[in-house]
């Protein structure tokens, strides 16, 4: 590699824009503590390129991810498991959770030919309840909006796209798709088969494209998410 | 306070190994962050990992961030192309589609109106119009969806030297157009 200036900033403009192999690219990275010159070249072309992310449409990550990383730090303690940490999703999970609680006392009012087995309070991103999710064990979900009294008002699906409906159970690496929701407002009432409810599984509505996510795995934004509970027996 | 020198300053409490300063940098940075890795990978679980091992470097680099160097969201978002690109070169980068519905398609013009939302996005997409369409096609292609000098030539139907050459150029014009 020669050394000259003009050389120097080609690499670090090709080492910034992705095209290096595997190899030019590690060099890259492990001359950058020793090479100022290389290395203010690279902070150069990030900020020459940087306002390019913004044709990445944002996405929101999986709910649990923060409790991952958190949970890798450094000085984290075994015995808290990411499930168990306390953090924004369980704080919201809280708020939903005790929300349900009131909502339980009221579910006589909402017809149904099996006693729920599982329930939960599905979330918004900024954990404003949205929705009560009741599941029974043979794979039957009711959802049942909440009303905008308790929050910010329930969305509507805009058009040519669809809300799915996805299951994780507790150590599955990649959610299940249950099924396409209506657009029905208020309560919806669908068999998921593939449901097979279990206690803290991870139930998330993501925006797709009509006709359900091309690729089999949320591809849009989670709109809600929450965790099953068993329910108390009566 | 802006949002930049908020993050900035939200770094430099990572750096004296606040956890709730990183978690803040989650909070506000996460989903574009996550849009980044997404775009190039195409898959919620490897773009997760990517986040996750991301973050990890946030933690354990926030002091080698400077801030008269550039922008705090710059910094990570090349921190997240670097760790999604290099998961990218671990598969082979394998990961094209022609599902339009994935946005693989070509950038329309229209598209790089999107950047111009900012000051700093204006003047790239002036700079960036101002290139012949395939040489953009390819600069784009390469950033946003991480794909190799390889992809790109199958891409745009065009030999790799060519291809190698284009971008090399394009890179070079928009430095000086930037200048």
């Amino acid at each position: 590699m020669s050394g000259t200036a003009e050389d120097r900033d080609l690499l670090a403009a090709e080492y910034v824009l992705g095209t290096l192999d595997a190899r030019a690219s590690a060099a890259v990275e492990a001359r950058l503590a020793t090479d100022p010159a290389l290395a203010e070249a690279v902070a150069a072309w990030t900020n020459r390129l940087a306002p390019l992310t913004r044709l990445a449409a944002p996405e929101a990550p999986p709910p649990d991810l923060w409790d991952r990383i958190e949970a890798r730090l450094p000085g984290a303690t075994p015995a808290a498991r990411p499930a168990l940490r306390r953090s924004w999703f369980w704080q919201g999970w809280a708020i939903g959770a005790s929300l349900a609680a009131a909502v339980f006392a009221g579910l006589a009012f909402i017809p149904r030919a099996e006693k729920p087995a599982y329930m939960t309070v599905l979330v918004s991103d900024r954990a404003a309840p949205a929705w009560i999710a009741q599941a029974d064990r043979t794979g039957g979900i009711t959802l049942a909006a909440v009303r905008p009294a308790f929050g910010e008002p329930q969305s509507t699906t805009p058009d040519g796209r669809v809300m799915q409906l996805w299951g994780l159970r507790p150590g599955e690496t990649a959610p299940t798709s249950l099924a396409l929701l209506p657009r029905t407002p208020g309560r919806i009432s669908i068999p998921a088969p593939a449901l097979r409810p279990v206690n803290n599984m991870l139930i998330e509505i993501s925006l797709e494209p009509e006709g359900g996510s091309p690729t089999g795995r949320p591809t849009g934004p989670i709109l809600f998410y929450g965790r099953l509970i068993e329910a108390p027996p009566n | 306070m802006s949002e930049q020198a908020d993050l900035a300053g939200l770094l430099a409490s990572v750096a004296t190994g606040d956890r709730n300063a990183l978690k803040s940098v989650y909070a506000r940075q996460s989903t574009r962050l996550f849009g980044i890795a997404m775009a190039i990978l195409r898959d919620r679980a490897a773009a997760s990992d990517v986040l996750q091992d991301a973050f990890l470097k946030v933690w354990q680099r926030a002091g080698q961030f400077d801030p008269s160097r550039g922008p705090a969201a710059a910094w990570l978002g090349q921190i997240v192309r670097n760790t999604a690109l290099d998961a990218a070169r671990a598969r082979g980068r394998e990961v094209l589609t022609d599902d339009p519905t994935l946005g693989d398609g070509a950038f329309e013009p229209s598209v790089l109106d999107d950047l111009a939302e900012a000051e700093d996005g204006a003047r790239l997409r002036d700079c960036l119009a101002r290139l012949d369409p395939k040489p953009r096609e390819g600069i784009l292609l390469a950033f946003v969806h991480g794909l190799s000098h390889p992809e790109v030539a199958e891409r745009l139907a065009t030999p790799l030297g060519t291809v190698k050459s284009w971008i090399r150029r394009g890179l070079l014009s928009l430095r000086k157009c930037l200048s």
